[in-house]
């Protein structure tokens, strides 16, 4: 019986697996028996990456000069009904076997994440800022990730980050042959840098009503429309929306670069990304490709993508209406919750939009140079697809007209984004400390709370409802765009101008 | 006579069908038009409220009215002692290739054709090649040079076809004389359209046909575009401006409402 206790020799080791932004915790158990044969059973739902592991393991254990099991062993991965997917768990599952050989077990609250090479070396995992961030969530005080992901890791404050290059080097730390030394946050990391904006706003001749609209949604987190034909300009003007938002402040970096971990795209050599998203998903993209999905559990769609930036969907017209009616949810509470069989996620998706479409058909509807050639009805068809719960969400719409091509060779002549920028964030400032939230997220009784109206512009504003028919929904929105214009214009009252420049931007409203 | 037009005027179109149909219907013409959108209605409108009778030639059987917003328009049509007429059977649904022959037969059964804005290769110029066909006057009223809805019509009056300043240039064509206008002494380049007291200077540089957006009349006047977008919401709210294809028009004083 005794001798039974002895040689039943077992290695316990914590690693996770993630659901969208949560990690859950995965205890790796390898349990060394007496068996007569050499073989190495893998239990515990593992999908098909993670029965690789197997192969990964013995070669990674064996090239590292370490001894391997010459009797059969049994590695579990607890809980058995949590499904585990993903190469990460290899660096646990090889440790728990070392330690069970050597008898030693690991550090108490101690984590351990990374694929394994065949040599040995420790290779990337995605989302290691995310699992860092949980497991710290979850007690956890010391992980151990693959050396190229320490300094991603390092962004987690209280979390011990010890970067593994090697199985050997993590095994040598472990037995006290040799320490590693814990990564630290890299004070350059935080370093925001100087943002290179690509596209300014002095770039782009006149537009000078398109880019107002701009200025008011960046200052107010307004979704806007943009409505003209083709080579009006569309497309560059969303792309200088970015370039007049504020800095992204340290926690909006660090969810976008979670997101981006989560996927595998930070660019490497810089832990904490800083870009303010810019996506523009081609109008053919399928429901899973915007909004999140895929098999097992949901990998992070476009507008997650978008979190803390801009989405910009060019030919809004062309886009799936399904796909289209999916975004209503997060417009609305700038998150995405989406299930799949693998379970449930939330991920963020608090997006700015910008929708761009051609007024007809064949695009030249108003032009005043060119003649649109579609019939009234198609024309109607074409808005009738656009119309509806999508549009409603959408607080300013503006027209697009192309420039005349003589315009073109001069010089343009426009404020930089840097200047539009100082008066958007003096904007925004002034929204934080009122309401603590922007114009577009204030809630209805929130916004007769904060934001007043004067008579004459309460008047002007119910003279308008009333003559073109506005639902509830979008009364509120004109109202929050007039305070938002009421913000640029550092006024702490709506005055009735205000008021009406946000009815200016309500091209959906046509007159009874 | 017949009106025939753009489905998707400018107001300054619009507002030249209402007027000649009305001013044309008071001094005892018929007026005939297709009932389609736009110049078709504007000119069946102004005759109604001018208390003749019009005559909707469809290209439709003569219960499907098309488009069909137009039910009330066709009901107001035969109420006014007017008449639907079509060469199709009963039950005809609109079909394109049935809309020139629809438009022959208006050419067939009018004296004279009045073209008011027709782009290039619109329906109305079939309507207008028909009545040449058949030894029928076509006429035309100008419009601006920038629009490209006066790409047919100027092609029509290069071509020779009638001037239309008022509805005295129709009646003349006609050999009715113009003894039954409102207004005989009225100057000929005067439709008879009142624009609104100019209460905001911005109204002064708005056109009735092109359409013009704020950024392009805030830098013509040197103001912000805020402001300027402002100033056009408070004239579109006393419906002195309308938008129109992305911009601004001034917008006309109907018919009717002088009437």
């Amino acid at each position: 019986m005794d001798l039974h206790i002895v040689v039943r020799v077992l290695g316990t080791v914590d690693s996770c697996v993630l659901a969208g932004l949560e990690a859950r915790r995965v205890h790796v158990e390898c349990d060394i028996g007496r068996g007569s044969e050499p073989a190495f059973h893998l239990v515990g739902l593992a999908a098909t990456t993670v029965k690789e592991a197997r192969e990964r393991v013995r070669s990674a254990i064996k090239n590292s000069g370490l001894e391997y099991p010459r009797t059969r062993f049994t590695v579990n991965l607890a809980p058995a009904e949590l499904r585990k997917e993903g190469a990460a768990l290899d660096l646990a599952i090889a440790i728990a076997i070392v330690l069970a050989l050597t008898r030693r077990s690991a550090p108490p609250n101690s984590a351990f994440l990374g694929e394994l090479a065949l040599d040995g070396t420790v290779r990337h995992a995605d989302g290691v800022i995310v699992a860092a961030r949980s497991l710290r969530a979850l007690g956890y005080e010391r992980v151990f990730v693959p050396a190229e992901d320490a300094a991603e890791a390092a962004l987690v404050e209280g979390v011990e980050v010890i970067p593994c290059a090697t199985l050997v080097a993590a095994v040598n730390h472990l037995l006290d042959v040799e320490a590693i030394v814990p990564s630290q946050r890299s004070v350059a990391a935080f370093e925001t840098r100087a943002e290179t904006t690509e596209h300014d706003l002095a770039e782009v001749h006149g537009q000078d009503e398109a880019k107002r609209a701009l200025e008011v949604a960046a200052a107010g987190g307004h979704h806007l429309l943009l409505s003209g034909p083709p080579g009006a300009g569309k497309t560059m003007l969303a792309r200088c929306l970015p370039g007049i938002l504020p800095p992204l402040e340290l926690a909006e970096a660090l969810e976008v670069t979670q997101v981006r971990s989560l996927l595998g795209e930070l660019p490497r050599g810089r832990p904490l990304d800083w870009t303010r998203p810019f996506r523009s998903p081609h109008h053919g993209v399928s429901m899973a490709g915007l909004i999140g999905g895929g098999s097992g559990l949901a990998a992070p769609g476009e507008i997650s993508r978008a979190h803390h930036g801009v989405l910009f969907l060019d030919e809004l017209a062309e886009f799936q209406t399904p796909v289209l009616q999916a975004l209503r949810q997060p417009l609305e509470t700038g998150r995405v919750s989406i299930t799949r069989a693998g379970g449930s996620v939330v991920y963020p998706a608090r997006f700015t939009l910008i929708a761009a479409t051609n007024p007809c058909p064949c695009g030249w509807a108003g032009d005043s140079l060119r003649a649109c050639r579609c019939t009234p009805a198609a024309i109607d068809m074409y808005q009738r697809r656009l119309s509806g719960p999508l549009l409603d969400r959408i607080d300013l719409q503006v027209a697009v007209r192309r420039v005349p091509v003589e315009h073109l060779a001069s010089e343009p002549q426009g404020e930089r984004s840097a200047l539009v920028r100082e008066r958007v964030v003096a904007a925004r400032a002034r929204q934080l400390g009122r309401q603590g939230c922007l114009n577009a997220q204030l809630k209805a009784a929130r916004l007769r709370q904060v934001a007043g109206l004067g008579p004459a512009a309460r008047r002007t504003l119910e003279r308008w409802a009333a003559q073109r028919g506005l639902t509830a929904r979008g009364f509120h929105r004109a109202w929050r765009v007039a305070r938002t214009a009421a913000d640029l214009d550092a006024s702490d009252d709506i005055e009735e101008h205000h008021v009406l420049e946000a009815l200016g931007f309500r091209l959906q409203d046509v007159a009874a | 006579m017949a009106i025939v037009g753009s489905r998707r005027p400018s107001p300054y179109g619009e507002a030249v069908a209402e007027q000649l149909g009305l001013e044309l219907a008071r001094a005892g013409v018929v007026v005939i038009s297709g009932l389609a959108l736009g110049i078709d209605a504007a000119a069946h409108r102004g005759a109604l409220n001018g208390g003749g009778p019009t005559v909707a030639v469809m290209g439709t059987g003569v219960d499907v009215i098309y488009p069909a917003a137009h039910g009330v328009l066709a009901e107001a049509i035969l109420a006014g002692g007017g008449a639907l007429v079509s060469q199709f059977p009963d039950g005809t649904v609109p079909r394109r290739h049935n809309f020139p022959a629809r438009n022959y037969t208006m050419a067939t059964l009018s004296d004279v054709v009045v073209v008011v804005e027709a782009a290039e290769g619109s329906g109305a110029l079939i309507t207008a090649e028909a009545a040449l066909d058949l030894h029928k006057e076509v006429m035309a009223v100008p419009g601006s040079v920038f629009s490209p809805l006066s790409v047919g019509t100027h092609g029509l009056l290069r071509d020779g076809a009638g001037l239309v300043q008022n509805a005295r240039d129709v009646l003349a064509a006609l050999s009715l004389g113009g003894e039954v206008l409102d207004d005989p002494l009225a100057t000929p380049n005067e439709l008879g359209f009142r624009l609104p007291a100019p209460r905001d200077g911005i109204l002064s540089h708005l056109s009735d046909v092109l359409a013009l957006n704020a950024a392009e009349i805030a830098r013509k006047l040197q103001l912000p575009v805020a402001e300027v977008l402002g100033r056009l919401t408070a004239l579109e709210l006393e419906g002195a401006v309308r938008r129109h294809q992305g911009g601004y028009v001034r917008a006309l004083r109907r018919g009717k409402e002088r009437a």
